[in-house]
C-alpha cells in the first residue's frame, strides 16, 4: 500500500489494509496482489474519503480529486497506456466498495476513459471496429443508467454510442460526459453519493448498520481479451463444480471480452484449447488456481483475461457446485487436510444433501414410459397426479392433481396450491406459472404447446420438472445407493457422528415426541434443531418427505454452530 | 372514470383484480370503505354477478361478462388518453425486467449453468437482486405517480409495493416474489391485472 498525493491508496499487495479502510474489493485486490498473482494494476479512495465527500455537501475536494490524478498517472506509467487518448488507451472501471455489501449503493461503471477518438484506437488495436463501438455503447449505456438514473433498453449488437446519447438524453434531458476527467470524476461522486442514497439508508436502519461508515471507490485498468490471437478471457474452477471431481475445470473463449462468456452468447472451448494456444498463461492460470483454492479452503471459481499472452485475474470467489459436487469436495477437501470435518459438515446444506437423496425415475423406467408432453423446465422435481383443467376443480378433487392450464393468471394460485405439478401450455421460465410454482415448490413444466393440455385431461401424468418432460401415467421412482455418489456414505457418516440427535422412522418405545418437550417446531429448520438440541431431545421422528441424513446434518450443523457461539460469549 | 361513484362496478373490478377475496382486501385494491364494498358484492351476489361464502366473495362468470360490457364506458377517459398509453408502455418495460428478476430471485444458476432453486445461501447474490428490485422499484413509484395524476386510485399500489420492498429489503425473503401473501410479485401482478382491464387489453405471457 502506497499513499498518493495523501488521498488516495494503490493497491498494490505490499500490504493488505483492512477492510475497514480500503472495503472488501479493494482488500481482495490487495490480497491477491499480496499472494503475488497478476490482477490489473488498481488504486481506491479509502471510505474516510467517503465520510469527508459527504462532510463537504457532496463535493470532491481539490485534494482528494489531485491524488485520484496522480493515481491514474501512476496506472499509466505501470502499463504504459494513458488515460483517454493516445496510442495504448487506458481504459477503467470504478466500482464501489463498502466493508459491507449492501442494495443501493452504485455497483460498477465499466471502459470509463473512452472516447470517439479512443474507440477509433482500440478498433485499430483490436482489428474489430464492432468490439470497439460496443465498449462505447456499454459505457455510455452504465453511464446512462447510474449515473443519471435512465432507464434504458440494452443496447443491441448494432447500436451506436450517438445513438445510446441520444437516448439518455431523451430520458432525463442530460448528456454524459465526453470528456474522461470528467466520467470519472461524476462515477466517483457518484459512488460516494450512494452511500446515502434511500434505499442504502433503509437497508442499514434495516440491519443495525452504523451510518458511521461508508464506501471505497476502486479504480482498475481495464484489461482486453479481444486484442488479437493471443488474447482471450475465461473462467476456471479449481475442480469440477458438477461432480466435485479434483481437476481443474474450465471454459476459455479466444478474443472474447468480459460477460462473453457469462451470457451464453458464444460458445467456449475446454481449457485444453488455452494450453494448447499459450501454455505459459495456462500454467500461471493453473498454479494460481491451486494457490487460491489453498488460501480460502474452497473450490474457486476465477475469472480471467488473457491480453496479448498475458494472464489477468479479475476476481476469485467460492464456487457454485451441483449438490453431488458440494458432497465430494467436502468430503475430499477434508480428507487433504484443506479443511476440518465441522467446517466439511458446514459445506453442504441439508437441502443439497436431500437434493442428493431425493428419488428419482430410473433410466430404464423413464426409457419405457411415454412422453406426451415436452416443454421448459421451470421448477424442478418429480411429482405425478390426475391431469385436472380447472383450479377450482383441482382444489376440490381427492388424491393427486397435475393442473395442466393452457396458461396461469392469479385466480388459479389456490389451484396451484392443490395440485401436485403444473404443466401450462404458453410462456416460458419467467412466466406467471414458473414464478408461482418456483415460490410454492411444486414440479412444472411450461410451455408445451398450443391445444396440448386438453388432451390430457383426466390421465394420470408424471411431471419431471427438472427435465420439462411429462409422461403418461404415474412413473415409478427409485431410491439413491449412497455408494453411488462419490463421498456420500463418508458425509453422511460423518453427520451421524457429529449428530446429538439420532432420527427415527417410527415414534417407538423410548422416543421422545418433541411436542411434549416444547420443541414443536419443524427440527429441518435451523431455528427447529436447534431448540431440540438445547431441549436436549435424543430422538426424532423423521416426517414424510424428509430425509434422516438431511435432519443429521441439519443437527450437526447446529451443535457445531452452538458450541462456537458459547466459545465466543 | 366517469363512474367513480359507481360502487358495484368498482367492488367487483377490485375483486376481478384480486379473482377472490374478503370485502377488506377488496378495499385495499381500491381505496374504498369496507362496508360500502362488502354492501356491493352482498348486491352484485343478488345480481348474480359474483358469488360468495363465509366472507369470501369470486366473481361469477355474468359477473365477468357484465364488467367486459361496463369497461369501455366507465374506463373511456382513461382509455383515450394518450398519457395513459404512454405509461403504460413504461410500466410495461418494467414489467418486463420485474418478471426477469423474480425468476433470478428464485432460480439461481448453477455450475454448468443450469438454474437451481435460489436457496438464500448466496448472500452477495440475493444482495444484488435486492439492490435490482430497489432500483425497478423507484421506477415504479415514478410510474405510479403518473398514473395516479391520471386515476388517483392506482396511487395506492404504491403503498402496498412499499411494504413489500420494506420487507423484502429487510431480509424477509418470501416478500420478494410468495405466492400467499402480498408480496412484491402478488401486489405487481394485481396491478397489471388492474390495468389491463381498465385499458382493455390482453395478458401477453413473459418468454
Amino acid at each position: 500500500m502506497t499513499a498518493v498525493a495523501d488521498r488516495a491508496v494503490v493497491l498494490d499487495g505490499r500490504t493488505v489494509p483492512s477492510r475497514e479502510v480500503v472495503g472488501n474489493k479493494g482488500r481482495s485486490i490487495a490480497w491477491m496482489l499480496s499472494l503475488g498473482l497478476p490482477v490489473p494494476p488498481a488504486l481506491c479512495l479509502p471510505i474516510d474519503e467517503c465520510r469527508r465527500f459527504h462532510a463537504a455537501g457532496g463535493e470532491l475536494e481539490p485534494d482528494t480529486w489531485s491524488s485520484v490524478l496522480a493515481g491514474i498517472a501512476g496506472l499509466e506509467e505501470k502499463l504504459g497506456r494513458s488515460f483517454g487518448g493516445g496510442e495504448h488507451p487506458l481504459l477503467v472501471s470504478v466500482r464501489s466498495g463498502a466493508a459491507v455489501s449492501m442494495p443501493g449503493m452504485m455497483d460498477t461503471v465499466l471502459n470509463l476513459g473512452i472516447t470517439d477518438e479512443v474507440e477509433q484506437t482500440l478498433a485499430r488495436l483490436s482489428g474489430d471496429a464492432g468490439f470497439a463501438r460496443q465498449t462505447h455503447c456499454r459505457f455510455v449505456h452504465q453511464f446512462g443508467e447510474t449515473v443519471l438514473k435512465a432507464h434504458l433498453d440494452e443496447p443491441g449488437p448494432d447500436a451506436d454510442p450517438a445513438g445510446v446519447r441520444a437516448e439518455v438524453r431523451k430520458d432525463t434531458g442530460e448528456d454524459v460526459p465526453t470528456d474522461p476527467h470528467e466520467q470519472l470524476r461524476a462515477v466517483i461522486k457518484t459512488v460516494f453519493g450512494s452511500w446515502s442514497s434511500r434505499r442504502a439508508k433503509a437497508y442499514r436502519k434495516h440491519w443495525g448498520i452504523s451510518e458511521d461508515g461508508g464506501t471505497a471507490v476502486i479504480i482498475q485498468a481495464m484489461v482486453f481479451g479481444n486484442l488479437g490471437e493471443d488474447s482471450g478471457t475465461g473462467v476456471l474452477f479449481s475442480r469440477n463444480p458438477l461432480n466435485g471431481d479434483p481437476e481443474p475445470y474450465g471454459e476459455w473463449l479466444p478474443r472474447g471480452q468480459g460477460e462473453d462468456v457469462v451470457s451464453g452468447t458464444h460458445d467456449p472451448l475446454p481449457l485444453s484449447a488455452l494450453a494448447e494456444a499459450m501454455p505459459a498463461a495456462h500454467e500461471g492460470l493453473l498454479t494460481a488456481a491451486k494457490l487460491l483454492e489453498r488460501e480460502h479452503g474452497d473450490i474457486q471459481d476465477v475469472e480471467f483475461t488473457v491480453e496479448r499472452d498475458e494472464l489477468w485475474l479479475l476476481q476469485t470467489r467460492a464456487a457454485k457446485r451441483s449438490p453431488q459436487a458440494a458432497v465430494r469436495a467436502a468430503v475430499d477437501l477434508c480428507e487433504e487436510g484443506a479443511i476440518d470435518r465441522a467446517e466439511a459438515l458446514q459445506r453442504v446444506t441439508p437441502e443439497q444433501l436431500a437434493s442428493v437423496l431425493a428419488p428419482r425415475v430410473s433410466e430404464a423406467v423413464e426409457a419405457a414410459a411415454e412422453v406426451v408432453a415436452r416443454g421448459i423446465a421451470a421448477c424442478p422435481g418429480v411429482a405425478s397426479g390426475v391431469a385436472i383443467g380447472d383450479s377450482d376443480a383441482a382444489c376440490e378433487a381427492e388424491g393427486d392433481v397435475v393442473l395442466t392450464r393452457p396458461t396461469t393468471s392469479p385466480e388459479d394460485v389456490s389451484g396451484m396450491i392443490a395440485a401436485r405439478a403444473v404443466v401450462t401450455e404458453r410462456g416460458g421460465s419467467t412466466s406467471h406459472a414458473a414464478v408461482v410454482t418456483r415460490a410454492l415448490g411444486r414440479p412444472s413444466v411450461v410451455g408445451v404447446g398450443e391445444g396440448v393440455t386438453a388432451e390430457l385431461l383426466g390421465e394420470e401424468l408424471t411431471v419431471d420438472g427438472s427435465t420439462g418432460v411429462v409422461y403418461r401415467g404415474i412413473l415409478e421412482t427409485e431410491e439413491v445407493d449412497p455408494a453411488s455418489v462419490p463421498g456420500l456414505e463418508t458425509l453422511i457418516g460423518w453427520a451421524r457422528e457429529a449428530s446429538p440427535v439420532e432420527v427415527v422412522a417410527d415414534v417407538g418405545e423410548g422416543s421422545i415426541d418433541p411436542d411434549a418437550v416444547g420443541t414443536s417446531d419443524d427440527v429441518s429448520t435451523p431455528e427447529g434443531a436447534r431448540a431440540a438440541i438445547k431441549a436436549g431431545v435424543a430422538r426424532v421422528r423423521k416426517l414424510p418427505g424428509q430425509h434422516e441424513a438431511a435432519l443429521l446434518l441439519r443437527f450437526a450443523q447446529e451443535k457445531s454452530n452452538l458450541e462456537q457461539e458459547e466459545e465466543r460469549s | 372514470m366517469s363512474s367513480a361513484t359507481d360502487t358495484e362496478l368498482l367492488a367487483l373490478h377490485g375483486l376481478a383484480v384480486k379473482k377472490a377475496g374478503s370485502p377488506a382486501a377488496v378495499a385495499v385494491v381500491v381505496g374504498a370503505d369496507e362496508a360500502e364494498i362488502e354492501s356491493a358484492l352482498e348486491a352484485a351476489v343478488a345480481a348474480g354477478h359474483a358469488a360468495g361464502a363465509k366472507g369470501t366473495f369470486m366473481v361469477a362468470p355474468a359477473g365477468r361478462e357484465w364488467l367486459d360490457s361496463r369497461y369501455p364506458e366507465a374506463f373511456a377517459d382513461f382509455r383515450a388518453d394518450p398519457a395513459a398509453t404512454e405509461t403504460y408502455e413504461r410500466f410495461e418495460k418494467i414489467n418486463r425486467e420485474l418478471l426477469a428478476l423474480f425468476t433470478d430471485w428464485q432460480m439461481i444458476p448453477s455450475a454448468g449453468g443450469e438454474r437451481v432453486p435460489n436457496d438464500h445461501s448466496d448472500a452477495d447474490y440475493d444482495t444484488g437482486v435486492i439492490d435490482r428490485l430497489g432500483a425497478q422499484h423507484e421506477r415504479a413509484e415514478r410510474v405510479l405517480d403518473a398514473f395516479a395524476e391520471l386515476e388517483p386510485r392506482l396511487g395506492l399500489y404504491k403503498g402496498r409495493l412499499d411494504e413489500a420492498y420494506d420487507k423484502a429489503l429487510a431480509g424477509e425473503h418470501e416478500w420478494v416474489s410468495g405466492a400467499r401473501i402480498d408480496s412484491y410479485h402478488t401486489v405487481w401482478f394485481e396491478l397489471h391485472e388492474d390495468l389491463l382491464r381498465m385499458l382493455g387489453r390482453e395478458r401477453e405471457e413473459a418468454p
